[in-house]
């Protein structure tokens, strides 16, 4: 089956001669008109519209957006906040920056009808530290924004008022985690929170409910709220609605980001087809399908995929269909839509030894199990790599991982056991093979 | 209730617990090694992992409410298997040499009961981002090798003490515990409360001296026994000396926290000067002598001057340090043995304004409410005090009702620290209190403020209130309290309508000529808006010193009777249970003493802890006066300085380790003091000196007292609102506050909730302003106010025998800088302060802490000895030295040469 043509609703700008990032151009293409018609209707039919539309979260944890905004402790009396993760710091993925960098009306738009469906005050964009071009356009996008009032005091002449605010950060991937994000928008270091109490639909953002949404997840709200939930609903499949960003990083011949109907793609279209199939001379061998936390899948696998009528099909890595649910019932995620992929000619052990390099720098040191687990499982990969592997380790290794997930306060514990979980369990001859006669073969660099 | 199996068992429990609070209340231990009572939750050791079936997995205890139906296994194998695999990473490196040493420590307990050895060592070479060493703090010893990374002291500095001075720094394994700035303790601020050492697991953090003296084998709940927050603590002995005090969890007034003095400040009980036994001053050397002579000898010379000029020529000081037993039987030595009422003690120096202040306007001279309303008000004032100096525990909680959302309104001419938390700080000038008082109150009224219902029902004399109240609207009378109009107004607002309103106030607000007079108009706002007789409200002294709530209370006051009650009145109940006549005209208070004794009148002075020359204002009078007595009697712990210089016979005392008794706090506790060591050399406690002499002069069958016990008995049979409290009750509650009735009677946390203690009403008193004497001249043109500092306690007879004296060593003026360069004067150079009565040399601080034209300073230095400088005038009502008020001038003092 030949691969679908990409659906472009977030990207429909991205890279398009003549377009450019002013709100002048925004406006000449239609922006911000679905502002001004979302802000005639009531919010409540705005939340209703995104609760039909069925859009899940594209920051890595594809939760239900209708339903977080439901969640929202509306009887508090207090303020409630917007935050957009505009974090992005996941290894392989490199979606949100383009929206930033070349559309950032689009955002500020989704934002604008957001924070009138749940009558927020006062958003905040939390930008990755390492994005101060980003965040400059932010800043001159709110600037040009606010003087035409489409945001700042009585927007477009309501007696509705809305500042948004940007916030940078200083280079640390907890930062992404929401509640790592809240604790340092606050100003204080992130560390997330533990969950009860603090969610942040009740006690988010100084104590106060809070929406903390993605920055393409926002996006998807203007479309939502441009065609109707319904609609919007048509588009991908079932419990996976909508278009998603996907960005292919690694060994291929075409890596970049693209735009496709959740689901109507297949991992081997996409990366055979769309991405231009493996590199002269070379066979895939694993691919990690959203972000680096992702458990990684190895070509050759098969999956026994349950359907909608109840019937179970097998599937290899190539027939899955790239959508929230079939990923997690192969075992792993949509996550945050970077799809790294490795050829033959990768060492799966000096790959693990990398991802558990970032991991091991990256735990933010709170909790025991991830900041001794991160550290341990960091310091074991790394000797396998450089030759001084005990025969132990492919054992211990996947021990220490095992103690990590579901022990700790944040999702950063899955998210830096997985990838060891994972790779044990499905190259365990490579582990092994360094545990016995250690010697690196591989084309990752070592850290 | 909700109904839970734990381990297969089903229980019932209230709602609201966490998983761990209900394994506590059954007596089931899960590690916790991020967890401390006083803390809020933070989940994030992970050690107290349990499994909850159904819920897919573990949770942490320590952070998750129970739920209804829970299935809660708290040891099956795989928490057991995690909890040993997390202790085995936080093991990997662990000296393997802390562990041996001191294996009792919570982490170390843990990794023996669960079988994980320590890996590491001391030797091992140290990591790649180092581990701070600190040994330069006096009290703690810093060595980061042994943290196990639990935030306990991050989080204590913060949510208790407030101070922030740990910081989390890095990330993941290389999160390091630092101080916020600089390399030691000291340079991030601390204030060496101990907390974080009291909370840390591990022993990264501990007291030197148990790495010098070793663990407490013993422990002895006590109260501390300097400031009148009254802190519970644990005193830990080793082969019988004390090697470390810590806070009492369930200390009432304290709730598991302390301050340098309470938790550190112990060694003057072993220091090389503490005198142990009785001393004669013969041909002008001290000898040591024994009991039985030192006794003879006072007894002949009490009897034969009491024959020779009446009874009324003995004076008899006691103090607030002692216990209330011990100054139970010192006023009844005076009035039964000697037979004059000249008996006082040092709250004459103190809080004498407010108790009279209080008795007259309320009907009991004590505070109306007590610390826990701290949490409860949402506007709090601080008036002429400076609590996080001078009673840290309670400053302490005050930072952290600000934080979490309470006003303080500061009252003080100087800038305290408080003030960084406060919402407003009314600066006034030195002494006008009462126009500031005033102005507040025809604020409230002039804003229609004032709670119409509460003076219907309560107050007199209203009209006649309002009428005089108007002449002190705040634009009148701005300039002369320096404080401008609107925030007067601001203040009056938030005082009246933020409710409810709590007042602490402190010495700021007695030590001046109208100090009563001031706490009259204070009480005045409680009373105008009815911010009294309610949680969170009331008007609240923080007594100075641990038990100068109790001293004048049992009745070392020249006109009282113990319970605080008019000798004229009470006269014949005490002659009937002690089976005396007690003499009918009142005696002399302390400073009325002093002015006999320069007049001759005076012949024998006799000091129970009491240093005459150090503490009294204008020292060069006391000492015009100490020269003329015959006799000075001189029970302390050391020579002091009126043991030095005008002593004749030294009774050596036991300390409030060393002894049983009672102190009672300024919020009207009683709390069990209790013998953690015995007394040094000869000392006795000072009630057992004071019983020896009255046998000695045959009054042995009103002093046959073989406990504290029985003192306390005789005292609650003669005290109906103390009758209640019984030592029993103390050790079983952990403490009572009067009025207390009977043994059935919880005590009385709330005064005065439906009527006062004198009747239903009372009546708004008109305080006129007077200006207090001083007035600054071209001659003496800078106005003096003192404090005290965080390190020393008053005439730092402790505190400067103990390691404080490094963190505090001596007093130095505080000058504004533009005062400085107006004098050409450099930080840290010696300046002598004059004053109409004589001078003082000290070091100059520059401050923005104090305004233009005023200075200011600590009072605690021998080297300094303030006292030389401040006035004579006294407050109008109780004779409480104006201390707070001096004119001066500074003078540049010749260069020295280079020490
Ligand atoms: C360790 C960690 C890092 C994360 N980083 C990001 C990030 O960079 N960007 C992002 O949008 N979400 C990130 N998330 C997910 C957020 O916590 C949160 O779920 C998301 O922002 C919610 O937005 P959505 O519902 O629109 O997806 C991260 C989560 C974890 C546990
Ligand atoms: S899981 Fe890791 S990143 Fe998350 S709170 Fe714990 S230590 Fe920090
Ligand atoms: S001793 Fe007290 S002030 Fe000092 S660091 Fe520890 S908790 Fe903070
Ligand atoms: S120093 Fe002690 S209390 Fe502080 S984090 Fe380390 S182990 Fe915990
Ligand atoms: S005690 Fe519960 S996580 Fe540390």
């Amino acid at each position: 089956m030949p691969a679908p043509q990409q659906r472009r609703l977030i990207f429909a700008h991205i890279d398009e001669p003549g377009y450019t990032r002013d709100l002048a151009c925004y406006r000449k293409h239609g922006g911000y008109e679905v502002m001004k018609r979302a802000f005639a209707r009531p919010p409540a039919e705005l939340i209703d519209e995104v609760k039909k539309s069925g859009l899940r979260g594209r920051g890595g944890a594809g939760f239900s957006c209708g339903l977080k905004w439901t969640l929202v402790d509306r009887k508090s009396g207090k303020p409630i906040y917007l935050i957009v993760n505009a974090d992005e710091s996941e290894p392989g993925t490199f979606k949100d920056r383009y929206i930033l960098h070349q559309d950032p009306h689009q955002l500020l738009e989704g934002m604008m009808i957001t924070c009138w469906a749940n009558n927020v005050q006062q958003a905040y964009i939390y930008i990755r530290g390492e994005m101060p071009h980003g965040a400059r356009i932010l800043e001159t996008a709110i600037a040009e924004a606010r003087a035409a009032n489409l945001c700042g005091p009585n927007i477009l002449g309501t007696n509705y008022s809305c500042e948004i605010y940007v916030h940078r950060g200083a280079g640390a991937y907890i930062c992404g985690e929401e509640t790592g994000l809240i604790e340092s928008l606050e100003g204080k270091r992130p560390y997330p929170r533990i969950k009860p109490p603090y969610f942040p639909a009740v006690l988010g953002l100084y104590q106060c409910p809070t929406i903390v949404n993605n920055v393409e997840t926002l996006c998807h709200v203007k479309h939502i709220a441009d065609m109707g939930g319904d609609a919007y609903a048509q588009i991908g499949t079932p419990n996976n609605t909508g278009t998603r960003l996907l960005c292919v990083s690694g060994h291929v011949r075409r890596p970049g980001y693209y735009e496709f109907e959740v689901g109507k793609i297949t991992m081997g279209q996409l990366l055979n087809e769309v991405c231009g199939g493996p590199l002269p001379g070379r066979t895939f061998k694993a691919v990690i399908p959203g972000g680096s936390s992702a458990k990684v899948l190895r070509f050759g696998e098969k999956f026994k995929i349950k359907q909608k009528d109840g019937s179970v099909v097998e599937l290899g890595v190539e027939d899955l269909p790239m959508d929230f649910d079939t990923l997690a019932a192969a075992g792993t995620m949509g996550g945050s839509g970077g799809v790294i992929v490795m050829d033959d000619s990768t060492d799966m052990v000096a790959a693990l030894a990398n991802i558990n390099a970032f991991y091991a720098h990256e735990s933010c040191g709170q909790c025991t199990p991830c900041r001794e687990g991160s550290l341990w499982m960091k310091k074991i990969s790394s000797r396998m790599v450089h030759g001084e592997a005990r025969p132990e380790d492919g054992e211990l290794i996947r021990t220490v991982a095992d103690q990590i997930a579901g022990r700790t306060i944040c999702a950063f514990g899955e998210a830096c056991s997985w990838p060891t979980q994972s790779f044990v369990a499905k190259f365990g001859e490579e582990f092994k093979g360094y545990a016995s006669a250690p010697k690196s073969t591989g084309s990752m660099p070592l850290v | 209730m909700l109904q839970v199996t734990i381990n297969g068992q089903s229980h019932a429990f209230a709602e609201g617990l966490t998983i761990n609070e209900a394994l506590h209340s059954l007596g089931t231990e899960v590690p916790t090694l991020c967890h401390d009572d006083r803390l809020e939750p933070y989940g994030s050791c992970r050690l107290c992992s349990v499994e909850v079936t159904g819920l897919g997995g573990l949770v942490t205890a320590c952070n998750t409410q129970l739920r209804e139906g829970m299935e809660i296994l708290t040891h099956s194998p795989a928490v057991q298997g995690v909890r040993k695999t997390l202790l085995g990473l936080l093991a990997k490196n662990y000296p393997a040499e802390a562990a041996a040493q001191f294996p009792d420590k919570q982490f170390h307990r843990y990794l023996r009961e669960y079988g994980v050895p320590a890996g590491g060592s001391r030797t091992a070479p140290p990591p790649a981002v180092p581990f701070m060493q600190d040994a330069s703090h006096p009290y703690i010893h810093v060595d980061m090798a042994q943290c196990v990374t639990c935030y306990r002291c991050v989080r204590i500095c913060e949510e208790v003490q407030g101070q922030f001075v740990w910081k989390a720094w890095h990330r993941g394994d290389q999160t390091r515990i630092l101080p916020v700035r600089g390399t030691t303790l000291l340079d991030g601020g601390c204030v060496s409360c101990g907390a974080c050492v009291d909370t840390c697991p591990s022993g990264a953090l501990e007291d030197i001296t148990v790495l010098a003296r070793g663990l407490p084998t013993e422990w002895t709940k006590t109260i501390c026994s300097y400031c009148g927050t009254g802190c519970e603590v644990n005193v830990g002995t080793r082969n019988g000396a004390i090697t470390t005090i810590r806070p009492s969890l369930d200390g009432p007034s304290n709730h598991g926290h302390a301050c340098v003095k309470g938790r550190y400040s112990f060694d003057y009980v072993y220091a090389k000067d503490r005198i142990t036994s009785p001393m004669i001053r013969r041909d002008g050397s001290w000898q040591k002598v024994g009991w039985p002579e030192v006794n003879q000898f006072i007894a002949d010379r009490l009897l034969e001057t009491a024959k020779q000029h009446g009874p009324d020529s003995i004076g008899l000081l006691s103090s607030a340090r002692g216990t209330n037993e011990e100054n139970y039987v010192a006023q009844k030595f005076a009035r039964v043995v000697l037979g004059t009422n000249n008996i006082d003690c040092c709250a004459r120096v103190c809080h004498s304004p407010t108790a009279a202040a209080m008795k007259m306007t309320l009907g009991t001279g004590a505070a109306t409410n007590t610390l826990d309303d701290i949490e409860l008000a949402k506007t709090i004032l601080v008036c002429g005090a400076n609590p996080t100096d001078g009673h840290p525990v309670t400053g302490a909680r005050l930072k952290q009702a600000a934080r979490k959302g309470a006003h303080l309104i500061i009252v003080d001419p100087r800038h305290i620290e408080l003030c960084d938390y406060a919402t407003l700080h009314l600066q006034l000038h030195a002494g006008t209190n009462v126009v500031l008082f005033n102005a507040l109150g025809a604020a409230i009224l002039d804003e229609g403020l004032a709670d119409e219902e509460f003076i219907r029902t309560r107050l007199t004399e209203f009209a006649e209130y309002r009428d005089f109240i108007r002449e002190f609207l705040p634009e009148k009378v701005a300039s002369v309290c320096g404080v401008p109009a609107g925030k007067i107004r601001e203040a009056a607002r938030l005082y009246a309508t933020a409710k409810p309103s709590l007042s602490v106030h402190g010495l700021g607000m007695t030590e001046h000529i109208q100090g009563t007079e001031g706490i009259m108009a204070l009480v005045n706002l409680a009373l105008l808006t009815g911010n009294i007789g309610k949680p969170g409200t009331g008007i609240n002294p923080l007594r100075g010193q641990n038990n100068v709530q109790g001293a004048p209370h049992m009745g070392c006051e020249p006109k009282l009777l113990a319970g605080y009650v008019p000798l004229t009145e009470n006269r014949p109940r005490f002659e009937a249970a002690w089976r005396v006549p007690i003499p009918t005209h009142p005696g002399l208070n302390m400073i009325d003493m002093m002015d006999a004794a320069a007049a001759g009148k005076l012949k024998i002075l006799w000091s129970i802890g009491y240093d005459i020359v150090m503490t009294n204002p204008n020292m060069h009078a006391t000492r015009r006066a100490m020269e003329q007595l015959d006799l000075v009697i001189v029970q302390d712990l050391f020579l002091n300085e009126t043991a030095k210089e005008f002593g004749d016979v030294f009774l050596p005392a036991a300390s409030s380790f060393e002894k049983d008794g009672t102190f009672m706090n300024g919020e009207r506790r009683l709390q069990r003091v209790r013998r953690a060591a015995l007394p040094q050399g000869e000392a006795r406690s000072d009630w057992e000196i004071v019983c020896d002499l009255a046998k000695l002069m045959g009054r042995g069958e009103h002093f046959a007292y073989e406990s504290a016990e029985q003192i306390w008995d005789e005292v609650r049979s003669l005290w109906p609102e103390g009758a209640g409290i019984s030592y029993a009750r103390m050790d079983k509650l952990g403490g009572l506050q009067w009025p207390c009735f009977d043994e059935n009677d919880p005590g009385t946390t709330v005064m005065h909730a439906t009527e006062f203690t004198h009747g239903k009403t009372t009546p708004l008193r008109r305080i006129d302003y007077v200006a207090p004497p001083v007035l600054l001249s071209k001659e003496f043109p800078f106005l003096l106010t003192t404090g005290r500092n965080l390190y020393q306690y008053n005439a730092a007879t402790q505190t400067a025998r103990t390691p404080n004296d490094r963190l505090h060593a001596t007093d130095c003026l505080q000058l504004a800088p533009v005062d400085a360069r107006r004098l050409g004067l450099r930080e840290g150079e010696l300046v002598r302060l004059r004053s109409e009565q004589g001078s003082a040399d000290l070091p100059v601080q520059l401050s923005d802490h104090v305004k233009p034209g005023e200075v200011y300073t600590t009072f605690h230095s021998t080297r300094v000895f303030l006292n030389q400088i401040t006035t004579s005038h006294r407050d109008r009502y109780t004779k409480t030295p104006e201390y707070k008020v001096t004119a001066v001038r500074i003078e540049k003092l010749a260069p020295v040469a280079a020490k």
